[in-house]
C-alpha cells in the first residue's frame, strides 16, 4: 500500500512537465540525396549543437580510463617516461648514438605521438563498439569520433607534466619562451588527428581489419618519420634519392616533431610556414573526412 | 541521415508512412574483413538483397496508440527503427511530426560504469534534450524508477527490473509527441507493468501518438486503438486491435499447425533400429 502511494506522487510530478512549444516535423526518405557540401556542413553543425553529449562521453571515458587502474591518471604521467627510457636505453647505452639531451630530443617527439597514436586507437573503435546504442537511438554519430578524440587531449595535458619536470630539472638550458607555444602545435595535430579519426571509424564498421592494419602502419610511420633522429641523419639519403626526401617533406609528422622539438629542445621559432601548410592540409583532410563519414552513415545501424 | 525539416506541419497525423521499405545488402551485414570482401568478390558472389519491410503504408494520427504485432523476424522492430530515424528507409518516405522519444529496448544510453543518475544526463544528450530540461526532470525521474538509495551506485549492479523502471522513466519523462515503444512492457515486475500501463494511458489522454510493438496480445487490446500485423515485411492486416489480434492468432496456429506437420515428418524420417534385430 505504501509504495501504492508513492508511485501516486511519483507519477503526478512526472506529468507536470514543461510543454515544448516547437514540434519537429522530419520527412525522411533515400530519394533526398544531400550534396557533399551539405554533409560537410550538416556534420559540422550537428556536431557543434551536440556540444554537451561530446562534453558527456568524453567525461565518461575519463572516469572510466581514470578508475579501472590501480594508480589511475598517474599512469599517464609515468607512461611517455618509461618509453623514453626504452629508447634512451636502446639508442644512447647500447648503440651508443644519439647525443646530449638525447632523452629531452626523443621525448619531444614521444609526448605527441603517444597523443596521436591514443587518437588512432580510439578513434577506431569509437563507432563500432557503440553498436547497442546506434541501433536503438537516433543521434548524429559524429559526435563519437569526436569525443574519443577530445578525450585524447586530457592524456596529452598529463604528458605535459613529466615534460616540463623534465625540462626543469635536467635541461634547464634548453628552456625558452618558445615553448609556451605547445598549444599552437597541438591545434594543429587536433586537427589533423580528428581527420583521421573521423575516417578510420568509418571504415572499421565495414572493415574491422583497420584496427590491426593501423597499429603495424603507426610503427613503421613512427620509425619513418624523424622522431628518434634528427632530419639531419637522413639528408645524404634525400640527396642521392629524390624523392626519399620529397616522402620526408609530404609527412606531416617530420613537420609535427620538428616544430615540437625547435620549441622545446632547440628553443627556437618553429617553422611557421610548413605548419601552416600542415594546418591547410589538416583542414582539407577533416572535411573529406567529414563527407566520407556523413555518406556512410546512413548504414551503420543495418551493418552494425 | 537525409533528414529535412519541412515547415510546419503538413498533415494532422503525427507519424505518416508511404510506401516504405527496408532493404539489407546480406553483402555488408555479415562482419567482414578485408579477405572476406576479396574472396567474396573473386568468387563473383552476386549482391545479395533482402527485404526486411516492403511496400509499408500507414499513418498515426495524435491520439492513436498503434499495437504492432506479428511473429519474430517479421520486421516490427525494423519498423520501429524507420519511425525513430534510425534506418532511412530503402524506398518510399516516412514523415514524423513531433517529438520522438524511443525506448527500442531497455537500457539505451546506458553506459554500464556510470551511475544512474550520470546514465540519465547521458540518456538526455544522447535524446538531444536540453540539460536544463533534464536537470528539472531528473529528481522526477529518479523517483518514478524508484532507485533509492542505488541512483549513485554504477548501473552494472543494478537488477534488470530497476534497468526496466530507468529506462521507462526517462522515455517517457521527455514528454514525447511520439512514443515508440518495443517489447519493454514485458520486462519488470508486475508492479511496474500496472505503474507503465498507467504512464501509457496518461500520454494517451494528453493526445500523444504511441507505436507499440508487443507480443502480449492482450496489452494491444486493451491499450492500442488500432493493430497492424506484419508478416515477412508486409502489412497484412490493419484495423481494430480485436479484429487483427484474431487474424494474428489464426496465422500462427496455420503455422504452429505447418510445422509440427513438417516436424512430425521429418521425426519419421531417421527411424531408430533396435540394434538386437541387426
Amino acid at each position: 500500500m505504501h509504495a501504492l502511494g508513492r508511485c501516486e506522487v511519483a507519477r503526478a510530478t512526472l506529468a507536470a512537465v514543461t510543454s515544448r512549444p516547437d514540434a519537429p516535423a522530419s520527412f525522411r526518405s533515400s530519394s533526398v540525396r544531400p550534396g557533399p557540401l551539405q554533409l560537410v556542413r550538416d556534420g559540422i553543425a550537428e556536431t557543434l549543437s551536440r556540444r554537451r553529449l561530446i562534453a558527456y562521453l568524453v567525461r565518461a571515458d575519463l572516469k572510466k580510463k581514470g578508475t579501472d587502474t590501480l594508480l589511475g591518471n598517474v599512469w599517464w604521467v609515468i607512461d611517455p617516461l618509461l618509453q623514453m627510457l626504452v629508447y634512451v636505453i636502446l639508442v644512447s647505452v647500447i648503440l651508443d648514438r644519439g647525443g646530449p639531451g638525447y632523452p629531452l630530443f626523443i621525448f619531444c617527439a614521444i609526448l605527441p605521438w603517444k597523443w596521436f597514436q591514443a587518437t588512432v586507437g580510439d578513434g577506431t573503435a569509437a563507432v563500432s563498439s557503440q553498436e547497442r546504442l546506434i541501433k536503438q537511438i537516433q543521434f548524429p554519430k559524429l559526435v563519437l569520433p569526436v569525443s574519443a578524440v577530445v578525450a585524447g587531449v586530457v592524456n596529452f595535458l598529463f604528458g605535459l607534466i613529466p615534460l616540463f619536470g623534465l625540462t626543469i630539472l635536467f635541461y634547464a638550458d634548453h628552456l625558452s619562451a618558445w615553448i609556451l607555444l605547445i598549444p599552437l602545435v597541438a591545434v594543429v595535430q587536433f586537427v589533423f588527428s580528428l581527420a583521421v579519426a573521423i575516417a578510420l571509424s568509418s571504415i572499421n564498421v565495414f572493415y574491422r581489419d583497420i584496427g590491426n592494419l593501423s597499429r603495424h602502419l603507426l610503427r613503421f610511420w613512427f620509425y619513418l618519420s624523424p622522431a628518434l633522429y634528427s632530419p639531419a641523419l637522413v639528408a645524404d639519403l634525400a640527396k642521392k634519392h629524390h624523392w626519399i626526401g620529397t616522402l620526408f617533406q609530404l609527412n606531416p609528422w617530420t613537420h609535427f616533431f620538428g616544430a615540437y622539438r625547435d620549441l622545446i629542445y632547440n628553443g627556437k621559432a618553429p617553422d611557421f610556414m610548413a605548419l601552416g601548410v600542415v594546418l591547410v592540409g589538416s583542414v582539407i583532410l577533416l572535411a573529406l573526412a567529414i563527407l566520407l563519414f556523413k555518406r556512410v552513415e546512413p548504414a551503420f545501424a543495418k551493418v552494425l | 541521415m537525409s533528414v529535412t525539416t519541412t515547415p510546419g506541419a503538413t498533415t494532422g497525423a503525427a507519424i505518416r508512412v508511404d510506401d516504405a521499405g527496408v532493404r539489407y545488402s546480406l553483402k555488408l551485414t555479415k562482419k567482414q574483413t578485408v579477405r572476406d570482401s576479396l574472396v567474396r568478390r573473386i568468387r563473383r558472389e552476386g549482391d545479395l538483397h533482402f527485404w526486411a519491410l516492403r511496400n509499408v503504408s500507414f499513418e498515426v494520427p495524435h491520439g492513436q496508440s498503434l499495437g504492432v504485432i506479428g511473429p519474430n523476424g517479421a520486421g516490427k522492430s525494423t519498423l520501429l527503427q524507420v519511425l525513430a530515424g534510425i534506418i532511412t528507409p530503402s524506398e518510399g518516405s516516412v514523415e514524423v511530426n513531433g517529438h520522438i522519444s524511443s525506448l527500442l529496448t531497455l537500457g539505451v544510453g546506458f553506459d554500464q560504469d556510470l551511475s544512474g543518475v550520470d546514465n540519465i544526463r547521458l540518456a538526455g544528450a544522447f535524446m538531444g534534450l536540453d540539460h536544463h530540461v533534464v536537470e528539472e526532470q531528473l529528481e522526477a525521474i529518479v523517483d518514478y524508477a524508484e532507485l533509492g538509495q542505488f541512483i549513485d551506485a554504477p548501473i552494472k549492479t543494478y537488477s534488470s527490473g530497476m534497468k526496466a523502471r530507468l529506462g521507462f522513466a526517462i522515455a517517457t519523462s521527455v514528454e514525447p509527441d511520439i512514443l515508440l515503444l518495443d517489447e519493454v512492457l514485458a520486462t519488470g515486475d508486475a508492479q511496474f507493468r500496472e505503474k507503465s500501463k498507467q504512464r501509457v494511458k496518461e500520454l494517451l489522454a494528453q493526445a500523444k501518438a504511441i507505436v507499440l510493438v508487443t507480443h502480449d496480445m492482450n496489452w494491444v487490446e486493451e491499450y492500442c486503438n488500432r493493430a497492424l500485423l506484419i508478416e515477412q515485411g508486409r502489412v497484412v492486416a490493419d484495423g481494430s486491435p480485436a479484429e487483427v489480434v484474431e487474424i494474428h492468432q489464426a496465422h500462427s496456429a496455420q503455422r504452429r499447425a505447418a510445422q509440427l506437420a513438417a516436424g512430425v515428418l521429418a521425426g519419421a524420417k531417421p527411424i531408430p533400429i533396435p540394434l538386437a534385430k541387426r
